[in-house]
Protein backbone atom coordinates (compact mmCIF):
# COMPACT_ATOMS: atom_id res chain seq x y z
CA UNK A 1 0.00 0.00 0.00
CA UNK A 2 0.73 3.73 -0.67
CA UNK A 3 2.91 5.76 2.04
CA UNK A 4 3.73 9.04 1.81
CA UNK A 5 7.34 8.60 1.15
CA UNK A 6 7.33 12.71 -0.07
CA UNK A 7 6.22 14.15 3.65
CA UNK A 8 9.60 15.89 4.24
CA UNK A 9 11.51 13.60 7.37
CA UNK A 10 11.42 16.20 9.95
CA UNK A 11 10.58 16.30 13.68
CA UNK A 12 8.18 19.16 12.77
CA UNK A 13 6.32 16.76 10.66
CA UNK A 14 6.52 13.74 12.77
CA UNK A 15 4.45 15.83 15.50
CA UNK A 16 2.15 16.98 12.85
CA UNK A 17 1.71 13.31 11.92
CA UNK A 18 0.86 11.90 15.35
CA UNK A 19 -1.81 14.69 16.14
CA UNK A 20 -3.49 13.52 12.69
CA UNK A 21 -3.33 9.61 13.44
CA UNK A 22 -4.39 10.84 17.21
CA UNK A 23 -7.68 12.51 15.38
CA UNK A 24 -8.11 9.59 12.98
CA UNK A 25 -7.82 7.07 15.75
CA UNK A 26 -10.57 8.82 17.80
CA UNK A 27 -12.91 9.52 14.79
CA UNK A 28 -12.43 5.77 13.87
CA UNK A 29 -13.37 4.74 17.74
CA UNK A 30 -16.37 6.63 17.60
CA UNK A 31 -17.70 5.94 14.28
CA UNK A 32 -17.13 2.06 15.35
CA UNK A 33 -19.19 2.74 18.22
CA UNK A 34 -22.08 4.54 15.88
CA UNK A 35 -21.52 1.52 13.94
CA UNK A 36 -22.17 -0.94 17.04
CA UNK A 37 -24.97 0.71 17.83
CA UNK A 38 -26.69 0.80 14.36
CA UNK A 39 -26.04 -2.66 14.13
CA UNK A 40 -28.12 -3.20 17.57
CA UNK A 41 -30.55 -1.23 16.79
CA UNK A 42 -31.07 -2.72 13.09
CA UNK A 43 -31.58 -6.02 14.11
CA UNK A 44 -33.76 -5.11 17.00
CA UNK A 45 -35.99 -3.58 14.47
CA UNK A 46 -35.66 -6.81 12.57
CA UNK A 47 -37.09 -8.97 15.55
CA UNK A 48 -39.77 -6.22 15.69
CA UNK A 49 -40.47 -7.01 12.27
CA UNK A 50 -40.88 -10.42 12.28
CA UNK A 51 -43.01 -10.28 15.08
CA UNK A 52 -45.11 -7.49 13.61
CA UNK A 53 -44.90 -9.04 10.39
CA UNK A 54 -46.71 -12.67 11.84
CA UNK A 55 -49.34 -10.41 13.65
CA UNK A 56 -50.16 -8.95 10.80
CA UNK A 57 -50.60 -11.98 8.40
CA UNK A 58 -52.77 -13.68 11.07
CA UNK A 59 -55.25 -10.49 11.31
CA UNK A 60 -55.18 -10.30 7.12
CA UNK A 61 -55.86 -14.24 7.13
CA UNK A 62 -58.78 -13.75 9.59
CA UNK A 63 -60.57 -10.66 7.79
CA UNK A 64 -60.04 -12.79 4.79
CA UNK A 65 -62.04 -15.45 6.50
CA UNK A 66 -64.82 -12.94 7.91
CA UNK A 67 -64.98 -11.37 4.45
CA UNK A 68 -65.22 -14.71 2.62
CA UNK A 69 -68.87 -15.52 5.48
CA UNK A 70 -69.41 -11.58 4.27
CA UNK A 71 -69.96 -13.08 0.75
CA UNK A 72 -71.60 -16.16 1.62
CA UNK A 73 -74.71 -14.24 3.73
CA UNK A 74 -75.26 -11.09 1.54
CA UNK A 75 -73.97 -12.13 -1.46
CA UNK A 76 -70.74 -11.12 -3.36
CA UNK A 77 -72.09 -8.01 -5.79
CA UNK A 78 -73.89 -6.42 -2.37
CA UNK A 79 -70.63 -6.58 -0.86
CA UNK A 80 -68.50 -5.10 -3.52
CA UNK A 81 -71.53 -2.22 -4.05
CA UNK A 82 -71.08 -1.47 -0.25
CA UNK A 83 -67.31 -1.37 -0.28
CA UNK A 84 -67.15 0.94 -3.12
CA UNK A 85 -69.92 3.45 -0.94
CA UNK A 86 -67.36 2.64 1.99
CA UNK A 87 -66.05 6.41 3.13
CA UNK A 88 -61.82 6.03 2.01
CA UNK A 89 -60.56 7.95 5.11
CA UNK A 90 -57.74 7.55 7.44
CA UNK A 91 -56.00 9.93 9.84
CA UNK A 92 -52.19 9.16 10.91
CA UNK A 93 -49.89 11.39 12.61
CA UNK A 94 -47.01 11.21 11.64
CA UNK A 95 -43.66 12.23 13.40
CA UNK A 96 -40.49 11.24 13.21
CA UNK A 97 -37.94 10.11 16.21
CA UNK A 98 -33.95 10.66 16.00
CA UNK A 99 -31.53 7.19 16.08
CA UNK A 100 -28.20 9.16 15.58
CA UNK A 101 -28.84 11.57 13.08
CA UNK A 102 -31.29 9.54 11.37
CA UNK A 103 -34.76 10.35 10.93
CA UNK A 104 -36.87 7.46 11.34
CA UNK A 105 -41.24 7.46 11.30
CA UNK A 106 -42.59 7.37 13.76
CA UNK A 107 -46.81 6.75 13.94
CA UNK A 108 -48.50 7.35 16.45
CA UNK A 109 -51.72 6.34 18.07
CA UNK A 110 -52.91 4.66 15.17
CA UNK A 111 -56.55 3.92 15.58
CA UNK A 112 -58.63 2.56 12.17
CA UNK A 113 -61.33 1.47 14.20
CA UNK A 114 -65.03 2.98 12.83
CA UNK A 115 -68.39 2.66 14.14
CA UNK A 116 -70.54 1.43 11.05
CA UNK A 117 -72.38 4.87 10.21
CA UNK A 118 -68.69 6.80 9.76
CA UNK A 119 -68.09 3.65 7.39
CA UNK A 120 -70.64 5.20 4.90
CA UNK A 121 -72.22 2.01 3.65
CA UNK A 122 -76.08 1.65 3.66
CA UNK A 123 -76.92 -0.15 7.09
CA UNK A 124 -80.56 -1.52 5.54
CA UNK A 125 -79.08 -3.24 2.73
CA UNK A 126 -76.20 -5.36 4.35
CA UNK A 127 -75.72 -7.34 7.51
CA UNK A 128 -73.55 -7.71 10.73
CA UNK A 129 -71.47 -9.99 8.28
CA UNK A 130 -70.19 -6.98 6.71
CA UNK A 131 -69.65 -5.41 9.58
CA UNK A 132 -67.43 -8.02 11.13
CA UNK A 133 -65.59 -8.20 8.32
CA UNK A 134 -64.96 -4.35 7.87
CA UNK A 135 -63.76 -4.35 11.98
CA UNK A 136 -61.35 -6.76 10.96
CA UNK A 137 -59.81 -5.13 7.62
CA UNK A 138 -59.58 -1.73 10.04
CA UNK A 139 -57.47 -3.68 12.52
CA UNK A 140 -55.18 -5.00 9.81
CA UNK A 141 -54.51 -1.90 8.56
CA UNK A 142 -53.82 -0.67 11.40
CA UNK A 143 -51.22 -3.72 12.25
CA UNK A 144 -50.10 -3.17 8.45
CA UNK A 145 -49.23 0.68 9.37
CA UNK A 146 -47.22 -0.49 12.22
CA UNK A 147 -45.53 -2.82 10.23
CA UNK A 148 -44.96 -0.41 7.63
CA UNK A 149 -43.49 1.65 9.83
CA UNK A 150 -40.91 -0.75 11.35
CA UNK A 151 -39.69 -1.41 7.70
CA UNK A 152 -39.09 2.17 6.73
CA UNK A 153 -36.89 2.58 10.09
CA UNK A 154 -35.20 -0.84 9.33
CA UNK A 155 -34.41 0.53 5.46
CA UNK A 156 -33.28 4.10 6.97
CA UNK A 157 -31.12 2.89 9.86
CA UNK A 158 -29.94 0.28 6.96
CA UNK A 159 -28.39 2.92 4.44
CA UNK A 160 -26.63 5.16 7.60
CA UNK A 161 -25.31 1.39 8.43
CA UNK A 162 -23.51 1.02 5.20
CA UNK A 163 -22.53 4.64 5.26
CA UNK A 164 -20.37 4.26 8.18
CA UNK A 165 -19.22 1.30 7.72
CA UNK A 166 -17.56 2.64 5.07
CA UNK A 167 -16.03 5.44 6.61
CA UNK A 168 -15.01 3.03 9.68
CA UNK A 169 -13.30 0.26 7.04
CA UNK A 170 -11.63 3.25 5.34
CA UNK A 171 -10.49 4.90 8.48
CA UNK A 172 -9.73 1.14 9.45
CA UNK A 173 -7.57 0.06 6.75
CA UNK A 174 -7.00 2.74 4.57
CA UNK A 175 -6.09 5.96 6.45
CA UNK A 176 -4.48 5.05 9.41
CA UNK A 177 -2.28 2.34 8.12
CA UNK A 178 -0.79 5.16 5.96
CA UNK A 179 -0.11 7.60 8.31
CA UNK A 180 1.57 4.71 10.59
CA UNK A 181 3.74 3.63 7.78
CA UNK A 182 4.60 7.55 7.10
CA UNK A 183 5.17 8.05 10.98
CA UNK A 184 7.37 4.56 10.75
CA UNK A 185 9.22 5.79 7.26
CA UNK A 186 9.91 9.30 8.81
CA UNK A 187 11.35 8.22 12.58
CA UNK A 188 13.62 5.60 10.31
CA UNK A 189 14.53 8.63 8.20
CA UNK A 190 15.10 10.95 11.27
CA UNK A 191 17.29 8.08 13.27
CA UNK A 192 19.23 7.60 10.10
CA UNK A 193 20.24 11.29 9.50
CA UNK A 194 21.08 11.10 13.43
CA UNK A 195 23.59 8.02 12.89
CA UNK A 196 24.96 9.55 10.07
CA UNK A 197 25.83 12.89 12.01
CA UNK A 198 26.82 10.98 14.81
CA UNK A 199 29.09 8.84 11.71
CA UNK A 200 29.94 12.67 10.38
CA UNK A 201 31.11 13.78 13.81
CA UNK A 202 33.20 10.98 14.58
CA UNK A 203 35.11 10.81 11.35
CA UNK A 204 35.74 15.32 11.59
CA UNK A 205 37.02 14.59 15.04
CA UNK A 206 39.47 11.57 13.90
CA UNK A 207 40.88 13.80 11.24
CA UNK A 208 40.97 16.96 13.90
CA UNK A 209 43.04 14.44 15.60
CA UNK A 210 45.44 13.28 13.22
CA UNK A 211 46.19 16.87 12.05
CA UNK A 212 47.51 17.90 15.76
CA UNK B 1 -9.03 14.68 5.31
CA UNK B 2 -8.58 15.87 8.75
CA UNK B 3 -11.26 18.31 8.14
CA UNK B 4 -13.65 15.75 6.93
CA UNK B 5 -12.84 13.51 10.14
CA UNK B 6 -13.83 16.32 12.02
CA UNK B 7 -16.68 17.42 9.77
CA UNK B 8 -17.76 13.73 10.80
CA UNK B 9 -17.24 13.93 14.41
CA UNK B 10 -19.27 17.26 14.69
CA UNK B 11 -22.37 15.33 12.70
CA UNK B 12 -22.05 12.08 15.17
CA UNK B 13 -24.07 14.42 17.58
CA UNK B 14 -26.21 16.65 15.30
CA UNK B 15 -29.32 14.86 16.73
CA UNK B 16 -28.71 16.14 20.22
CA UNK B 17 -31.18 18.13 21.56
CA UNK B 18 -30.71 22.32 21.77
CA UNK B 19 -32.51 21.79 25.53
CA UNK B 20 -33.73 19.26 27.21
CA UNK B 21 -37.29 18.87 29.03
CA UNK B 22 -38.66 17.81 31.94
CA UNK B 23 -40.91 14.65 31.96
CA UNK B 24 -43.69 17.02 33.61
CA UNK B 25 -42.94 19.08 30.53
CA UNK B 26 -43.06 16.60 28.29
CA UNK B 27 -46.46 15.19 29.49
CA UNK B 28 -47.86 18.36 29.30
CA UNK B 29 -47.03 19.09 25.87
CA UNK B 30 -49.54 18.76 23.19
CA UNK B 31 -46.48 17.80 20.90
CA UNK B 32 -44.15 16.28 23.03
CA UNK B 33 -40.26 16.26 21.57
CA UNK B 34 -37.60 18.67 21.49
CA UNK B 35 -35.61 20.64 18.96
CA UNK B 36 -32.25 19.05 17.58
CA UNK B 37 -28.80 20.80 16.85
CA UNK B 38 -29.22 19.85 13.00
CA UNK B 39 -32.84 21.59 13.42
CA UNK B 40 -35.44 19.36 13.05
CA UNK B 41 -37.80 18.25 15.97
CA UNK B 42 -37.47 14.37 17.78
CA UNK B 43 -40.66 13.32 19.10
CA UNK B 44 -41.56 11.73 22.33
CA UNK B 45 -44.17 8.54 22.49
CA UNK B 46 -46.62 9.52 25.04
CA UNK B 47 -47.12 5.68 25.51
CA UNK B 48 -43.24 5.91 26.61
CA UNK B 49 -43.56 9.09 28.55
CA UNK B 50 -46.40 7.43 30.64
CA UNK B 51 -44.20 4.40 31.62
CA UNK B 52 -41.81 7.00 32.75
CA UNK B 53 -44.86 8.23 35.12
CA UNK B 54 -45.64 5.71 36.55
CA UNK B 55 -41.76 4.64 37.63
CA UNK B 56 -41.43 7.84 38.45
CA UNK B 57 -42.78 9.39 42.14
CA UNK B 58 -44.73 12.06 40.99
CA UNK B 59 -42.82 14.91 42.95
CA UNK B 60 -39.75 13.96 41.01
CA UNK B 61 -41.03 14.75 37.55
CA UNK B 62 -39.63 18.04 37.30
CA UNK B 63 -36.05 16.44 37.91
CA UNK B 64 -35.84 14.10 34.85
CA UNK B 65 -34.44 15.95 31.82
CA UNK B 66 -35.49 13.97 29.01
CA UNK B 67 -34.10 12.46 26.32
CA UNK B 68 -31.57 10.68 29.01
CA UNK B 69 -28.85 10.76 27.37
CA UNK B 70 -26.52 7.44 26.73
CA UNK B 71 -23.21 8.39 26.00
CA UNK B 72 -20.43 6.14 24.08
CA UNK B 73 -17.24 7.48 25.36
CA UNK B 74 -13.67 7.44 23.29
CA UNK B 75 -11.44 5.49 26.19
CA UNK B 76 -14.20 4.04 28.29
CA UNK B 77 -13.86 0.48 25.88
CA UNK B 78 -15.85 -1.08 22.81
CA UNK B 79 -20.07 -1.42 23.99
CA UNK B 80 -19.43 0.23 27.13
CA UNK B 81 -21.37 3.61 27.60
CA UNK B 82 -22.73 6.03 30.33
CA UNK B 83 -25.20 7.68 32.25
CA UNK B 84 -25.35 10.87 34.50
CA UNK B 85 -27.69 12.38 36.56
CA UNK B 86 -29.62 11.07 40.03
CA UNK B 87 -33.19 10.45 38.52
CA UNK B 88 -31.82 9.39 34.67
CA UNK B 89 -29.38 6.44 36.46
CA UNK B 90 -32.25 5.86 38.91
CA UNK B 91 -34.40 5.11 35.85
CA UNK B 92 -32.17 3.15 34.62
CA UNK B 93 -31.65 1.35 37.26
CA UNK B 94 -35.22 0.58 37.68
CA UNK B 95 -34.99 -1.03 34.29
CA UNK B 96 -32.52 -2.68 34.36
CA UNK B 97 -32.01 -3.58 38.18
CA UNK B 98 -28.91 -2.21 38.85
CA UNK B 99 -27.44 0.09 41.76
CA UNK B 100 -27.50 3.85 40.75
CA UNK B 101 -25.58 6.88 42.19
CA UNK B 102 -25.43 9.62 39.94
CA UNK B 103 -23.32 7.91 37.37
CA UNK B 104 -23.54 4.65 35.64
CA UNK B 105 -21.67 2.56 33.39
CA UNK B 106 -24.31 -0.02 31.34
CA UNK B 107 -23.03 -2.65 28.56
CA UNK B 108 -24.09 -3.30 25.11
CA UNK B 109 -26.93 -5.97 25.82
CA UNK B 110 -27.66 -3.36 28.64
CA UNK B 111 -28.02 -0.20 26.62
CA UNK B 112 -30.30 -2.83 24.31
CA UNK B 113 -32.77 -3.53 26.94
CA UNK B 114 -32.54 0.46 27.78
CA UNK B 115 -33.21 1.46 24.33
CA UNK B 116 -36.01 -1.38 23.67
CA UNK B 117 -37.68 0.19 26.54
CA UNK B 118 -37.38 3.55 26.03
CA UNK B 119 -36.99 4.13 21.88
CA UNK B 120 -37.83 7.75 22.12
CA UNK B 121 -36.83 9.26 25.25
CA UNK B 122 -33.02 8.20 24.82
CA UNK B 123 -30.57 9.62 22.83
CA UNK B 124 -26.79 8.44 22.19
CA UNK B 125 -24.31 10.71 22.61
CA UNK B 126 -20.61 10.21 20.64
CA UNK B 127 -17.57 12.01 22.81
Amino acid sequence: MATNLTAPPTRMELIKLKRRIDLAQRGHDLLREKMDALVMEFFDVLRRIQDSKRVAIEQLHKAHQALSECFAEIGTIETLESARETIRDARLEISSRHVMGISVPMIEDVEMKRDALARGYGLHTTSSALDESAREFELALKLLIRYAELEASAFAIAKELEKTRRRVNALEYILIPRLERTIKFISMRLDEMERENFTRLKRIKAILEERR
Amino acid sequence: MDRLIKLELGRLNAHLPRNRVSLREALASPNPGVNTLDGSRHVFKREELRFLAGLLPEDRWDELRLPILISFEHGLGRGAAKIKGNVETWIAGKILGKEADGEMVIYRPEVLLLRRKLPTTTQYVFR
